[in-house]
């Protein structure tokens, strides 16, 4: 993990089998967040039900790896960027497990939106959305993978723009919503899906945080732009 | 109208020398023609636990020892550079080295009571130095001080049986209320449980934690874990230099030199 190992090498071994489950999980995330919204757009319900059936997977990981930095906690007790390591793939691993949810919470909308039908162009413009975050979530493993703080910092501002995304679209499902009241329905659904893609990638910019403390020892401050303004929104 | 002992309070706060017991400046120790400590400069605070770390050889203990003149009665070392104790120059020549050791006491890797009895191992130090004026005063130093040392009630019915009879842990915490018998200012501790088992390791730090209330503690310890339960300051030593000195919390989380990172995470340094 860092140029020179440790004395004692299984303590290495240890710490790049932990490393190697936050990848797999992150890239069970990632293919869930793209499936999740692919299902979504096209409609597809056996997709959207792998996804649903996927979860348990990503589940399964979080604990193995939460069991895993036990195991070196109780064990080697690491100290200076072995503790961070360890720490940080305890949060981590929590993040991505949330996302790993929302993502299944996204297929279980889906089979419910199957059945109506939503308003032209919503499930594109939310497809956009999960494309950044997913984009985001890759690029956030890199910066772990690399121990990259700068690429980890470009992530934590780029949440922005996810969240100014979520604002249009909760804009335009509440004009929906009033032009037709048959829309409420549809509307709703999509609303929640929005809004858990804009909580995956409060979670993206979570592991961001977590990436810039292994590296620096330092937890950054929270001077980023935050662009969720649907609280204020009264109409 | 202004209250005069909270501005003394806030003075001392104001005044980051005021917590400071012992002061080094450019000390460096050579045994004959080995430069063992290279000009280190270091602030021991008041009522703090201070751990020196560092792997074997690195000048840890030799530093310790000059806090008290141990080095004095090695013939080939040789100590510069100035240390002081309250502000006071502990290497002037008028400073009488074992009057210093009463305020500056020391406790070792191995227990090596004396081979007297548990009382007298603890009133020798009270008794050449006469804290005591009669026998019932003493009774009561040595009844102190068993007390903090955490041992009194393993041995007040047996105060009078041969000190090296105890086991090793009852031993050090014999040593340990030996040297606090003499109401020292601080107390410097050698590897103090490098030869005690687990429980008797927990209590000796248990004792240390509570020895802070009233003394500065600097311990010198191989184990890091011992050094992050018991310490509030770590200072790392490699090859004769201190290399990082800081709150032991910072030290163990977010080291500043490679060095110390390289070291108390396991890796060859």
């Amino acid at each position: 993990m860092t140029d020179t190992g440790h004395i004692v090498s299984a303590y290495d071994r240890d710490l790049d089998a932990i490393q190697a489950l936050i990848m797999k999980m992150g890239g069970l995330v990632e293919e869930a967040v793209v499936n999740a919204a692919k299902a979504l757009e096209t409609r597809d319900e056996e997709l959207a039900r792998a996804v649903r059936e996927g979860d348990k997977a990503i589940d399964a990981l979080e604990e193995q790896i939460n069991e895993e930095a036990a195991k070196v906690i109780a064990l080697r007790a690491p100290m200076g960027s072995d503790l961070r390591a360890i720490l940080t793939v305890m949060k981590i691993s929590g993040n991505l497990e949330r996302c790993g949810d929302y993502a299944k919470n996204l297929g279980k909308r889906t089979s419910v939106l199957v059945q109506m039908q939503p308003p032209e162009g919503a499930a594109s413009a939310i497809r956009r959305m999960a494309r950044e975050v997913e984009l985001m979530l890759k690029d956030v493993l890199d910066a772990y993978l690399q121990r990259d703080e700068g690429l980890a910092e470009e992530v934590r501002q780029r949440d922005h723009e996810v969240d100014q995304m979520y604002n249009a679209l909760f804009r335009e499902f509440l004009t929906f919503m009033m032009e037709d009241p048959r829309n409420i329905t549809s509307c709703m659904h999509l609303h929640f899906i929005a809004k858990n893609i804009e909580r995956m990638g409060d979670h993206v910019t979570s592991i961001a945080d977590q990436v810039i403390y292994l590296t620096t020892g330092v937890m950054p401050d929270e001077s980023r732009p935050k662009g969720d303004r649907t609280p204020y929104i009264a109409r | 109208m202004a209250d005069t002992s909270l501005e003394i309070a806030e003075a001392a706060q104001q005044d980051p020398e005021a917590a400071i017991k012992i002061k080094s400046r450019g000390v460096q120790v050579y045994y004959a023609d080995n430069h063992a400590i290279i000009d280190v400069d270091v602030d021991i605070l008041d009522k703090t636990v201070t751990a020196f770390i560092g792997p074997s050889g690195c000048g840890k203990s030799t530093f310790l020892r000059c806090l008290n003149r141990m080095n004095d009665t090695i013939d080939v070392a040789r100590v510069e550079g100035t240390i002081t104790l309250d502000g006071e120059d502990i290497y002037d020549p008028a400073v009488d080295p074992v009057q210093l050791r009463a305020k500056v006491g020391m406790v070792f890797q191995k227990p090596n009571p004396f081979p007297k009895s548990i009382y007298d191992n603890v009133a020798y130090g009270p008794k050449i130095h006469g804290l005591a004026r009669n026998r019932a005063e003493l009774d009561e130093i040595v009844e102190r001080a068993l007390r903090r040392g955490a041992i009194w009630d393993e041995v007040k019915d047996r105060l009078h049986a041969p000190g090296t009879g105890l086991s090793g842990g009852q031993q050090q915490r014999l040593c340990i209320a030996r040297a606090i018998a003499t109401e020292p200012e601080v107390l410097l501790m050698d590897e103090p449980c490098s030869a005690l088992d687990p429980i008797a390791t927990a209590q000796v730090e248990d004792l240390i934690d509570e020895l802070r209330q009233n003394y500065s503690v600097v311990i010198v310890t191989h184990s890091m874990q011992q050094a992050a339960r018991v310490s509030q300051k770590t200072a790392f030593f490699h090859l004769g230099n201190l290399v990082e000195y800081g709150d032991t919390e910072q030290i163990f989380t977010n080291p500043r030199d490679s060095r110390t990172e390289s070291y108390i995470t396991g890796r060859i340094g």
